[in-house]
């Protein structure tokens, strides 16, 4: 264990300023003393996969791994946790790689409601790799931690007992940790404010300039490639390119609000899906500007606790009829509320954006106004052209399975 | 079950750790598994938290002249994982019976025998161990017996400008043997009844000291040196463990008899409780005589 700084006496109205690794990222917050690890967590850093049932320390929901040993995240204050490593369910395994114990749990249907399984997965893990040569008889007793309503134990005590086996003193470590932005909803300047109790709501909020915007390292929470055939030709498209308010009023629900000089822009973004509002603001930075190429970062805050970084390479390339090429390709990093969202969603919905950017693109190149709709929270319109793209592609596969049978 | 609002401060030095619990309200906060669900059930509300863990000193975990020393803030897993934490079979012995890995990570041994509850091994392994509770406060250091320190349920001598700040348990010896056990519900809750045995031998003379509880408001213990000594006589002075459990059995009913103080609860009549100690003091005395006379450098060869 970590020992943590000293610090000093802060009233109970104050904010205190923590400083965590979760999951490898760096996190500053600032809340109240009384906020637990489990609330800070889940509502000032959106990993929602870490549960809270009791909130007392009964049921082991909200089991996470602070320094590498299993402990209960709603018994601890964060402010206790000042330079600690914390390891929550989120960091265990990749969507799509997931790790051994995620593996097992569904193997062996070590799960019904699904409520209790994030606490099962750490106080496993740390029971495999704190006691690999750990013998089934002893898994209830040493599983005794965590409690479920729904399975009767025995397809979990299997789940555990697999994986101890097959993996006796080499359990593959956390795979999903790794440096990342984690943007909190209260922000270390918020230590100095009175009213910590209350919830930061004015969406206005500036982000600074930062020296450079530094992408997280790992893999994307999207990566999205999308190519449109416009009709406008190459050098009509490149009077957009050239001209960057008129791009960003193409990209559906953008606003640029303010040239910082240098190629640097303050702007800001909504975007509704369903019950969901999100409204970021944030800063961008164009770092090539052709008639046929634009490379842009871009990062941005979610006044709901969610952040979000990209990358984004547009190239325009002429095409035989005439028209002209429009490839977008965009590395998206997603934090808090957005990325607990699913992740194939978002890209479906990221991908239509990028298509309807390609027409308001097309329209500007032709000289019309880009959008028809000014503040476009049109996301109801994309969230249902999404879902009919799915449907589609599930018909294609079905019809094309149905020839190849044939 | 949301905490109510604290003040918050971690010292980096027992003095200053002490100068802050003299402000009025304040608690001290080690491990935090017995006082945030306090908290959180709003069943106490300090005005400050003095959280002890940024002080190098009480981090201590050694051993000299025959003693371990357990600073404040050594968590009970880490004194289950240390080799140092052999030298006191008896706290080894405990461990595994407080809550689950998941507590034991942040518990510490301190703060259990600080909480005092009264159904906790801790402070009954202090007891039958007779520990000495060292505590800091701004007058000074001084040492209390575990035999005085604890005053009722969740009370102990400690004054509220006042730190725990070590532990210091006697080092096993050559010749010594310990038995734990207690009966619960579910692994990892409050036992309805335990017991902690301490069994020493030399050449011929045998003591035995248990410490009972969960059945008093404080851990109880008795010396049951005469009532092993005339199983000794019916079995031999090597009986295999099953006649030793048999032939104390005739006497550890009149011992439970005289500890069990509790009036009874939902759980467990004071009868009931009466009868877990009876075959729990038979069991584990059992188990630590025969250890230790395997502990002796003569009956290992
Ligand atoms: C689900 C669950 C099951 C549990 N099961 C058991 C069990 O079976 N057996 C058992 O014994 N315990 C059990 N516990 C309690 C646990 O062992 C605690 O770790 C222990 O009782 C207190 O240690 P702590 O370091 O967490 O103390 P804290 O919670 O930090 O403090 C407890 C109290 O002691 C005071 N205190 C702490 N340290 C000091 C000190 N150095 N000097 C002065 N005062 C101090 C605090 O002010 C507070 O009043 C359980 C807890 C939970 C949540
Ligand atoms: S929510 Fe933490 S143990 Fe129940
Ligand atoms: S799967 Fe439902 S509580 Fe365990």
């Amino acid at each position: 264990m970590n020992l943590p700084q000293t610090h000093a006496r802060t009233e109970a109205d104050r904010a205190v300023e923590v400083n965590l690794s979760i999951n490898g990222s760096d996190v500053a917050l600032a809340l109240p003393a009384r906020v637990t690890l489990s609330d800070a967590l889940r509502d000032h850093l959106g990993l929602t996969g870490t549960h809270v049932g009791c909130e007392h320390g009964i049921c082991g929901m909200c089991t996470v791994l602070v320094d590498g040993e299993a402990a209960r995240a709603c018994l601890l204050f964060a402010v206790q946790l000042d330079g600690a490593e914390i390891t929550t369910v989120e960091g265990l395994g990749k969507p799509d790689q997931l790790h051994p114990l995620q593996e097992s749990f569904g193997r062996h249907h070590g799960l019904q409601c699904g409520f209790c399984t994030p606490g099962f997965l750490m106080s496993s893990y740390d029971l495999l790799t704190h006691e690999p040569e750990v013998q089934r008889e002893d898994l209830p007793t040493e599983l005794s931690g965590v409690l479920c309503r729904c399975t009767g134990y025995r397809n979990i005590v299997d789940a555990v007992d697999e994986v101890a086996q097959a993996h006796r003193g080499a359990l593959p470590g956390p795979a999903n940790c790794g440096q990342r932005t984690l943007v909190g909803r209260t922000t270390a300047t918020a230590a100095t404010s009175a009213a910590v109790g209350a919830e930061r709501t004015d969406e206005e909020e500036l982000v600074e300039r930062p020296q450079e915007i530094v992408l997280p390292a790992g893999d994307p929470t999207i990566h999205v490639d999308v190519t449109s055939q416009l009709t406008s030709a190459p050098d009509e498209v490149a009077r957009v390119f050239g001209d960057v308010r008129l791009l960003a009023r193409c990209l559906p629900g953008a606003e640029l609000t303010d040239d910082l000089g240098a190629d640097w822009y303050r702007g800001r973004a909504r975007i509704a899906l369903g019950p969901m509002r999100m409204a970021f603001n944030g800063i961008a930075h164009i770092e090539e500007q052709s008639d046929e190429r634009i490379v842009m970062k871009g990062q941005g805050k979610d006044t709901g606790g969610g952040g979000a970084q990209a990358r984004i390479v547009m190239t325009a390339a002429a095409a035989d009829d005439g028209g002209t090429v429009l490839q977008a390709e965009a590395d998206v990093f997603l934090t808090g509320r957005i990325a607990g969202f699913g992740r194939s969603l978002a890209g479906d919905v990221s991908r239509r954006m990028f298509q309807e950017f390609a027409r308001a693109v097309d329209r500007a190149a032709s000289g019309e106004e880009p959008t028809t709709d000014a503040q476009p929270p049109r996301a109801f319109s994309l969230l249902v052209a999404t879902i009919v793209d799915r449907a589609r592609q599930r018909l294609r596969r079905l019809t094309s399975r149905g020839e190849s049978r044939r | 079950m949301k905490a109510a609002p604290f003040a918050y401060v971690r010292p980096g030095t027992t003095a200053d750790v002490v100068a802050e619990l003299s402000r009025d309200g304040s608690k001290v906060i080690a491990g935090g598994q017995s006082l945030v669900p306090v908290l959180a059930m709003r069943l106490g509300r300090p005005t400050q938290l003095v959280d002890i863990n940024a002080v190098p000193e009480l981090r201590q975990l050694a051993r000299d002249d025959g003693s371990l020393r357990v600073g404040a803030t050594v968590r009970q897993r880490q004194l289950q994982r240390e080799e140092i934490g052999a030298a006191v079979p008896l706290v080894r012995l405990a461990l595994p019976w407080v809550g689950h890995r998941e507590i034991r990570s942040r518990g510490t041994v301190c703060g259990s025998i600080a909480h005092a509850d009264p159904s906790a091994e801790l402070p009954a392994v202090a007891a039958c161990l007779e520990a000495t509770m060292v505590l800091t406060g701004g007058r000074g250091t001084r040492q209390v017996a575990a035999a005085d320190f604890f005053t009722g349920a969740l009370s102990t001598v400690i004054e509220p400008d006042e730190l725990l700040s070590e532990v210091i348990f006697p080092v096993a010896k050559p010749g010594d043997g310990f038995g734990f056990g207690e009966f619960a519900r579910r692994h990892g809750d409050f036992a309805l009844a335990g017991v902690a045995v301490r069994v020493r031998t030399s050449g011929e003379s045998v003591d035995a000291r248990l410490t009972c509880f969960g059945v008093s408001d404080v851990p109880v213990s008795v010396d049951v040196s005469p009532h092993l000594r005339s199983a000794l006589q019916m079995t031999g002075p090597q009986p295999s463990r099953a006649d030793l459990v048999s032939a104390l059995a005739e006497h550890t009913e009149e011992v439970a008899e005289d500890v069990v103080s509790t009036g009874g609860d939902s759980h467990a009549s004071p009868a009931y409780r009466r009868r877990l100690i009876s075959a729990l003091a038979a069991r584990e005395v059992s188990r630590a005589y025969v250890s230790a006379r395997l502990s002796r450098p003569e009956e290992r060869s």
